[in-house]
């Protein structure tokens, strides 16, 4: 008897599992309004840049199921995508010489767009970038700015450039990111040079240059640059944008600095890779962020450098006005992108910084 | 007499297959395999694109011998050594006192040493750094205390990571310490005080030659992975003074080279040999070291 009850009781579990089943495709077949509802998107974004809030709207909006992962650098990103079949992601989020890497190994779909109507709230000079000319696989979502940041309360000399890092004065009192890339681009600005240059006599240069900065550092922090100087472990430090605002917000005496250099500029953007079985979906989700009010949503919690002219809009004075939040014209009309290194050159970026660290 | 073999090996092999099956099936997928690939990677090559690219090379190898890595290596071995001779001291007579005491709640007294550890090891270190931060709590004390006037800079040096090693591997050691104390025979002690040695005697030449099986394995223990906690020397150490395990990171990440990061991960892998080869020379027992 119990067997049979048993048995009882899967038939139904099954029958109910096969009716809900039926259910939701009527019902996303009856709904034109949502075409895509149903589908699954497998997005891949950086961590900490996409509040869930607007992702349930999304949801809510298209009936499309957003599966959501994070990494935390471009490099996690792209192994993720090479070692996962062709397919298993719709949207990732590459930074710009990502972009151009991935573009060239030929991982990204082209976009198609006139399927993407909010495109024009786009700023003019943040479209057709270097690093994907006529933005054939990317549209860009949010940048920054790698900034200085000084505590005016200790450091009362006027700083107006990544060259006042290497300041004897400011022996153990630095603080960098943990980032290769930003540390010897600094440097190699610091020097007039690119940051990713691959000239060896250049090179040479920057490395004795950077060594003399060792003194300097207090510590090297990717995860949280500001609380060193929040909390007075540091006076001075270079890292990006977004951090500065937030140390200015704990404390009134940091002041955001822009390097009168250059500084070292990036752009996160959508991209849909390769073999993505929801392209649709999937520029339906980018056209969706381009929206000027969702954007807004997004930048109120993550305030980082915004290419969205008609989100800036939106947002009003506190985020338009704040200096670090949102860097002046000029400064990301000087700013330079990294660019990919080629494996050798690379190697010496990679020595370099090890001498630097150990 | 060839029904009853026939029975025997069935009766044999079948449940000792089912018993020994699923490990052998275990150590082979997530131990002998890894390790052979991670083998196999550390003599290929990278393309242009950064793909690997299974051409033969030894040149990964030849970049180990670089003297930026020659000095780091130096450094971690340095800061593995200090750290466990630092375990050893605070953890002896922890051990001794947990093992050796009368009260009755002795397993809560174990239990207090494991329990911090059901916390994930990286939000503790983190709580060292809001402790001994310059705006932290301990220099806050001081400073109230009138013992400082200027907050004392305790973080971003060898000096916090060691202590950052001390505090996360000293488990390691006390449990391999405990269970060899533990098992002393009280006799031995009492012979040892029957016989006229006195106290420091008794210790020197019964007790420390008794359980120096488990000071080893504890060494061990607290040694090898030292070698490998990059997030210490990264949060507490600043990122000032990189350890093997940094390197390795490093190649893994940003470097964007996984076969000189397999061949670091091969160099670690033959330090550990080589310090477990020691640790049985000396005499030790690989049980105990409940691997």
């Amino acid at each position: 008897m119990k067997k049979y009850l048993s048995i009882m009781a899967i038939a139904a579990l099954a029958a109910a599992l096969l009716a809900g089943c039926g259910s939701e495709s009527e019902e996303a077949a009856a709904d034109a309004d949502k075409p895509y509802a149903g589908t699954t998107l497998n997005v891949y974004t950086w961590t900490e840049y996409i509040p869930d809030s607007v992702i349930e709207a999304f949801e809510e909006e298209t009936g499309i199921t957003v599966n959501h992962s994070t990494f935390s650098s471009n490099e996690d990103m792209l192994a993720k995508v090479k070692s996962e079949s062709e397919g298993a992601f719709d949207i990732v989020q590459p930074s710009d010489y990502m972009v151009e890497q991935m573009a060239s190994q030929g991982m990204l779909e082209e976009l198609d767009k006139t399927k993407l109507t909010n495109l024009s709230n786009i700023d003019e000079s943040y479209m057709n970038p270097e690093y994907d000319p006529d933005n054939t696989y990317s549209i860009p979502y949010l940048g920054g700015v790698e900034a200085i940041a000084v505590n005016t309360a200790k450091i009362t000399d006027e700083i107006t450039k990544y060259d006042d890092l290497f300041d004897s004065s400011y022996e153990n009192q630095v603080v960098l990111l943990d980032d290769f890339r930003a540390v010897i681009g600094l440097t190699a600005k610091s020097l007039g040079y690119s940051m990713s240059t691959t000239d060896a006599a250049e090179l040479d240069e920057i490395k004795t240059k950077l060594l003399t900065l060792k003194p300097n550092v207090k510590l090297y922090d990717s995860d949280s640059p500001k609380s060193a100087l929040i909390q007075g472990e540091a006076t001075i430090g270079s890292m990006w944008g977004a951090e500065v605002a937030l140390a200015m917000e704990e404390n009134p005496d940091i002041e955001v600095v822009y390097p009168e250099e250059g500084a070292y500029l990036f752009m996160d953007n959508w991209a849909i890779p390769k073999g993505s079985k929801n392209v649709d979906a999937a520029m339906e989700f980018i056209n969706y962020m381009l929206d000027a009010e969702n954007m807004s949503e997004i930048l109120a919690e993550f305030p980082y450098l915004c290419p969205n002219a008609a989100a800036v809009a939106l947002m009003g004075d506190e985020y338009a006005s704040n200096k670090a939040k949102n860097p002046p014209a000029e400064v990301v009309e000087n700013g330079e992108y990294i660019k990919n290194l080629d494996t050798d050159t690379l190697t010496v970026y990679d020595q370099m910084w090890t001498e630097l660290k150990q | 007499m060839k029904k009853l073999s026939r029975h025997t090996f069935r009766s044999n092999t079948l449940p000792s297959m089912a018993m020994v099956g699923p490990v052998t099936l275990w150590l082979a997928f997530f131990v002998a395999i890894p390790l052979v690939y991670v083998f196999i990677m550390s003599f290929c090559s990278i393309d242009e694109s950064y793909n690997i690219v299974f051409k033969f090379t030894a040149s990964n190898y030849e970049r180990l011998f670089n003297p930026n890595y020659m000095q780091i290596y130096g450094t971690s071995i340095l800061v593995a050594f200090l750290t466990t001779i630092l375990c050893i001291l605070i953890g002896y007579p922890f051990s001794f006192m947990i093992a050796r005491t009368k009260w009755k709640h002795k397993a809560l007294l174990y239990m207090m040493v494991i329990i911090p550890f059901w916390t994930n090891s990286l939000i503790r270190i983190y709580g060292w750094r809001t402790f001994l931060g310059t705006g932290g709590w301990l220099n806050h004390l001081l400073m109230t205390l009138n013992l400082t006037s200027e907050p004392i800079e305790f973080l971003f040096n060898k000096g916090a990571t060691v202590l950052g090693m001390v505090y996360c591997l000293f488990p390691f050691m006390v449990l391999p310490l405990y269970t060899a104390i533990e098992k002393l025979d009280q006799n031995l002690l009492e012979a040892s005080s029957d016989l006229g040695a006195k106290g420091h005697t008794t210790f020197r030449k019964v007790i420390l030659p008794l359980t120096m099986s488990g000071v080893f394995s504890g060494s061990i223990m607290v040694f090898i992975p030292c070698l490998g906690y990059f997030f210490v020397s990264d949060i507490l150490g600043g990122g000032n003074s990189d350890m093997i395990g940094n390197l390795i990171e490093r190649q893994f990440q940003s470097g964007n080279n996984w076969p000189l990061g397999a061949a670091l991960s091969i160099i670690l892998i033959l330090i550990t040999l080589l310090l477990v080869k020691l640790y049985q020379k000396a005499g030790g027992d690989m049980d105990s070291l409940g691997v």
